[in-house]
């Protein structure tokens, strides 16, 4: 009776590793061969049967920097992603505190439009963008995709820090301001470093959308403000597809995300649903 | 700087939720005033320009001069079975792809919400996919599924699968960018669904043991209801999300081999930036927006999405 009972638990938990590991093998599999890839020399990318073991390179890494004009496309990327984001975050937390924090006519309505703003398809509001961006001599410049990625994250800030705001209990605010503080004061120094995961958390997601973003950026850009997954995806031309090259484009735009996010896995779920969900 | 003897005297009342002192009533206009700014800005007006300029027969390889063509954008758009196709094409890529991440994610939440040695690691792989950059994910997958080449082909070689053609053929491309979609996006609707799963009470699964129940009459009268409300939310984003599914499909096929992943956002693609066609675009665009907000209205109304919303506020 106990021995079949303890077969039976070995047998559930090497059920349970088993499918584990092929998940993982499953969801890290791509990964790795996007990560290897990105070392290989142009010769080992192209063998068949694939190798395994290789002397990697970074001739690929070298070449994003020389014939990719990486470096462009990495500062773009920062500046446009980085100012559309503090945008976003400045904008959406001061719109969260009014929400959380005041009795505001058509709240509900309010809010409910902001979120539409996430339903919208970017495929909609580009051609608007583009033709608007020529007449005012924007077009290919930081601005236009600073303005259109500020508003993409705007619904996420908004949603999610109403709901980080709720979260800290509105009693601590008021006893502050009857020992005087006035509510920017109470703000700034009550409410604010509360605050500060659950705004990391959001400006990372907020980052992470904005930084992965490629069909704005493809058709707002023509030259001067690429990003990098725009010449990523220059690296794949009809003909002769630099498999190296696009692979090491790859790596280089994902680690940041991957970083960061890692770091602030715990906020993730929260963020992710638009605060619906605690993690 | 207002003292605390200007606080009202309703506000420290207990229970008194928005605490409005005097002085402050243009405060939480302040506070939204760059939001909605920015909102109408960016976000309405070239929402209002794009119904326009679908009211026009707008062509700027025809120079800049154009006319006011009424609704003839949507009368055309009503019969360009293209567009209708691709509609389709979506809907289907959509249903399918979110119907097996739902069915993979919550599977991989069950197995995952065991305590076992090593889990927590096996885990953080789960979550990487959808951390990657869409394009990067594209050219990934589409380097894994070259038919010849392929490291995928070269696996099931191994395991005595025959060459398979993924994306390289009509028959099989649709399949092959769902397949990528899930490999995606299943991570993201794991770690909410895993998140809502280890964040249940104990109490009503400690009932059903006492009661007797299998593992199979657990989850479908226990562990399933309670978990609606985190399975979709986590549906809802994804739905809107696969609609607009753009840059792994641009990447893989194109839309192609023969139209056979052509989805919405490939197929406006074409038309608004190879033949720069941006009235029609325009009219297609705002017909592909009211099909999302229908499906989205849809979904909420049947899910209750917003009373869900609503009741974490209130609680």
């Amino acid at each position: 009776m106990s021995n079949s009972r303890i077969l039976k638990s070995g047998a559930g938990a090497l059920a349970a590793y088993g499918l584990a590991i092929a998940a993982a093998l499953f969801f890290a599999f791509p990964i790795f061969w996007m990560v290897t890839s990105s070392f290989k020399s142009e010769v080992d990318i192209s063998a068949y049967p694939p190798v395994w073991s290789f002397s990697p390179t970074l001739a690929n890494y070298a070449q994003l920097f020389t014939e990719l004009n990486a470096w462009q496309a990495l500062l773009n990327s920062a500046l446009i992603v980085g100012l559309a984001t503090c945008i976003a975050m400045a904008a959406g937390t001061m719109a969260a505190y009014a929400l959380a924090r005041f009795d505001v006519k058509g709240k509900e309505f309010l809010a409910f439009e902001i979120l539409s703003i996430r339903m919208l398809p970017p495929i909609v509001s580009v051609i608007p963008m583009f033709i608007i961006a020529r007449q005012l001599g924007i077009f290919d410049t930081p601005w236009l995709l600073i303005a259109a990625y500020a508003l993409s994250g705007l619904p996420f800030v908004v949603w999610v820090m109403r709901v980080f705001i709720q979260d800290i209990p509105q009693s601590i605010e008021e006893a502050a301001m009857i020992d005087g503080c006035s509510r920017f004061e109470t703000f700034w120094r009550v409410t604010l470093p509360l605050l500060l995961p659950g705004l990391a958390a959001t400006m990372v997601i907020v980052f992470m959308f904005a930084w992965n973003e490629f069909l704005l950026a493809s058709m707002l850009t023509s030259q001067e403000a690429k990003t990098l997954p725009v010449i990523a995806a220059n690296a794949i031309k009809p003909k002769a597809i630099a498999w190296g090259l696009a692979s090491a484009a790859g790596v280089m735009m994902s680690l940041p995300v991957v970083v960061l996010v890692l770091l602030m896995q715990r906020y993730l779920v929260r963020g992710l649903t638009l605060g619906a969900v605690k993690g | 700087m207002a003292k605390s003897g200007t606080i009202n005297a309703p506000a420290l009342q207990l229970g008194a939720t928005k605490a409005v002192r005097a002085g402050e009533k243009s405060v939480p206009t302040l506070l939204l005033a760059p939001t909605m700014i920015i909102m109408t800005i960016v976000g309405l007006y070239p929402l209002l320009h794009s119904l326009y300029i679908s009211l026009t027969n707008y062509n700027p390889t025809f120079g800049t001069s154009y006319s006011f063509i009424g609704f003839a954008n949507y009368a055309r758009a009503f019969g360009d079975g293209q567009f209708w196709y691709s509609v389709g094409l979506t809907l289907a890529f959509t249903a399918i792809s979110v119907a097996l991440s739902l069915t993979l994610a919550v599977l991989l939440a069950l197995l995952f919400n065991q305590y076992r040695f090593g889990f927590v690691v096996l885990r953080t792989f789960l979550l990487i996919p959808m951390l990657i950059t869409p394009i990067a994910v594209g050219i990934t997958w589409r380097t894994m599924m070259m038919p010849d080449l392929g490291v995928l082909n070269y696996l099931l070689s191994l395991i005595g699968v025959s060459h398979l053609s993924w994306a390289s053929s009509p028959s099989s491309a649709l399949a092959s960018v769902i397949l990528v979609d899930v490999w995606q996006w299943t991570p993201f609707m794991f770690i909410i669904i895993f998140a809502g799963l280890r964040s249940l009470p104990k109490s009503p699964f400690e009932a059903a043991a006492i009661d007797g129940a299998g593992h199979l009459a657990t989850f479908m009268n226990v562990t399933l209801p309670m978990l609606k409300p985190v399975i979709v939310i986590a549906t809802l984003l994804r739905v809107v999300d696969a609609f607009r599914t753009y840059d792994t499909v641009y990447i893989i096929t194109r839309g192609g081999p023969d139209f056979a992943t052509d989805l919405l956002s490939v197929y406006l693609q074409r038309v608004n930036f190879r033949i720069f066609d941006l009235g029609y675009g325009s009219a297609l665009s705002w017909i592909a927006l009211v099909i999302v907000l229908v499906v989205v209205l849809v979904f909420v109304n049947l899910t209750g999405f917003l009373k869900l919303v609503a009741d974490k506020e209130n609680r």
